[in-house]
């Protein structure tokens, strides 16, 4: 082959997965999915009253409203997005194999992976998009109610003549509780763990039978990859329990092939309003990039060997 | 799997994921809310469980708050306003609650009362092992065991303020503190009998900042002075740090009449009597021959 050739080749490879990407989203898009949206908006700006009677100093007053706005907001956008992320990737093989799509593409010169890779896009990008909008309107909220919440302690700091010192200790705590780049990093996180959901729905949908099947599984193995850990614990000091080979290998492969999703949930610490440092996040994402290639290897080989 | 295994553990360390779930909690929240919590909610149900714990204190189970806070901590170890709440509960409401129970015999209710105290005051400390850097939480600590209505609960009050005053201490010394929180750990060190060098060198240093120079500080700086330094002109150094007669007059008043507080009183008595002289008061009129205000004892609600 050419250099000429395989520049063609590539950059088709990347149009042909483009395009894909671009058709899954609109057909997801044409389902409606992005109604969810208004049910957050309620809860966003709902999450807002939930401010009960507190009984600590002037200077945390309101505090608990923001945690109560991040928290709220964020368990709806990992809610939504796991969800999004598995239902419509389940979906999308057996609609294209139902609406006769999936034959008129494979009979052109489109490699299988393109197709899968193509796919996953899709629903990666309308998931990204979905979580972007989400993220939008929180940080809205967000900072609508901690300069009010920062307003109101300013004054109360400032009517007790505080020195300049304790204000600004004062203002760098509220602001922890605020938007801030942790926030957003802890939204990127919702994301990656949605997009292995994706990849691994995209998997089990390569030889599932229906829908149905793709969905509970996918989620079933949500929940497993919450006990990963203990899984790999239980491998890693097997010798020491004197556990047999058929415990240790079980043990062995779940801790291998599932992704390990309590390393996810660094979002809930950010609730709390501690910082994520940015090499935490590179590291998630670099865990998520390499369980998201694996599973969609994975289909590819067995979408491959697949006849319809 | 070593490269999970080892960032699961570094997330571990730097405070960024929670300890796993206990068995424990896991069957107190339930298993929908439990697979919730696992699927990475975890702040999200301790949320709903707040919300849960408010409808207890409004309708007066303890026993219930107290579990649910305990779940709640389990869910958010991090977060400051779970544990100072819990601890509020326990410590105030309940507290309160058992001593105005008149279905309990005087006995049981002063029993209630103080184990109310001890479980506020230990649940406090756990959310500090916990969170070893939040100032608020030492803060809250402090003034749980300063608390004129609460020290009685703890039996040696000495050990109380010694305690209350490292709480303070601890809190300040984070860096983040509001700036009450070194003055409180004055009040409290002032109180701890053989602390009073300890607690002149403090005051002496608050007092070179205008912000600190709140009347009970200036009346602690002059009694610990006149602690330290016996053949001091007491008169002469209370008007030095009031600015007139009159205005050591009425500060030191009101310190004596502060009795149930415990405060030091080295020299305030004669100091008074002096100053009486100076301003002329006559001595139906002097602070002295007023009966002391009997300060508030939580036992005397337990005699009945």
């Amino acid at each position: 082959m050419t250099d000429t050739t395989a520049t063609i080749s590539r950059g088709s490879h990347i149009s042909r997965i483009l395009v894909i990407a671009r058709h899954t989203f609109t057909q997801l898009v044409r389902m409606k999915v992005f109604y969810f949206l208004a049910v957050f908006a309620v809860i966003a700006i709902g999450s807002n009253f939930f401010d009960l009677p507190q009984h600590e100093g002037p200077e945390s007053v309101g505090v608990n409203v923001l945690r109560s706005i991040k928290s709220w907001s964020l368990g709806t956008m990992t809610l939504f997005s796991v969800v999004l992320s598995i239902v419509a990737t389940a979906l999308l093989l057996p609609k294209d194999i139902e609406d006769r799509t999936l034959y008129t593409i494979l009979a052109k010169p489109v490699p299988r992976i393109d197709y899968l890779a193509g796919k996953l896009l899709g629903v990666l990008l309308l998931v990204f998009v979905s979580l972007a909008l989400m993220d939008g309107l929180m940080t809205v909220v967000l900072q609508i109610r901690s300069s009010m919440v920062l307003e109101q302690q300013l004054a109360m700091a400032q009517s007790l003549g505080w020195p300049q010192e304790a204000i600004n200790s004062l203002k760098l705590e509220t602001a922890a509780q605020g938007p801030s780049w942790s926030l957003q990093g802890a939204v990127i996180a919702v994301f990656l763990r949605a997009s292995v959901m994706a990849s691994l729905a995209l998997l089990i949908s390569t030889f599932s039978s229906s829908t149905l099947f793709t969905t509970i599984i996918s989620f079933l193995i949500y929940f497993i990859g919450h006990f990963q850990a203990d899984m790999r614990n239980a491998y890693l000091q097997a010798g020491e329990a004197g556990e047999g080979v058929f415990a240790r290998l079980v043990t062995l492969l779940i801790s291998l092939v599932l992704p390990d999703f309590q390393n996810f949930n660094v979002i809930d610490a950010v609730i709390e309003g501690q910082t994520m440092p940015l090499l935490i996040l590179g590291k998630l994402t670099l865990i998520a990039l390499y369980y998201a290639l694996f599973f969609t290897v994975a289909s590819w080989f067995v979408f491959a060997e697949k006849e319809f | 799997m070593p490269y999970e295994n080892h960032l699961a553990k570094e997330l571990q360390t730097l405070g960024l994921t929670p300890p796993p779930i206990e068995i424990g909690t896991r069957d107190k929240i339930g298993q929908t809310s439990s697979a919730v919590a696992l699927g990475g909610l975890r702040t999200l149900v301790a949320t709903f469980m707040n919300l849960r714990a408010f409808s207890y204190f409004q309708e007066q189970r303890w026993d219930e708050l107290a579990d649910t806070f305990e779940t709640i901590v389990d869910l958010a170890p991090h977060t400051r306003y779970y544990w100072e709440t819990g601890s509020w509960h326990s410590a105030y409401n309940a507290a309160s609650y058992y001593m105005n129970d008149s279905k309990l015999s005087p006995l049981r209710r002063r029993e209630a009362w103080r184990a109310s105290i001890m479980k506020g005051r230990s649940f406090l400390e756990r959310g500090i092992i916990n969170n070893p850097n939040d100032w608020s939480l030492l803060a809250t600590l402090g003034f749980l065991l300063s608390d004129t209505n609460k020290f009685p609960a703890f039996r040696d009050p000495d050990k109380s303020f010694a305690a209350a005053a490292e709480a303070y201490r601890r809190s300040a010394d984070t860096g983040n503190a509001m700036p009450y929180v070194r003055r409180a750990q004055l009040y409290s060190l002032a109180r701890v009998p053989g602390k009073e060098k300890e607690a002149l060198t403090l005051a002496r240093s608050l007092y070179a900042g205008k912000q600190n120079r709140t009347p009970t500080l200036l009346i602690l700086l002059f009694i610990l002075d006149v602690f330290e330094n016996p053949n001091l002109d007491a008169t002469a150094r209370a008007i030095e740090i009031f600015g007139t007669p009159e205005k050591a007059y009425e500060a030191l008043s009101g310190h004596w009449q502060r009795i149930g507080e415990r405060f030091p009183v080295y020299g305030v008595a004669s100091t008074l009597e002096a100053l009486e002289k100076t301003l002329n008061i006559p001595k139906e009129k002097s602070i002295l021959s007023e009966p002391l205000r009997q300060p508030f004892n939580p036992e005397d609600l337990f005699v009945k």
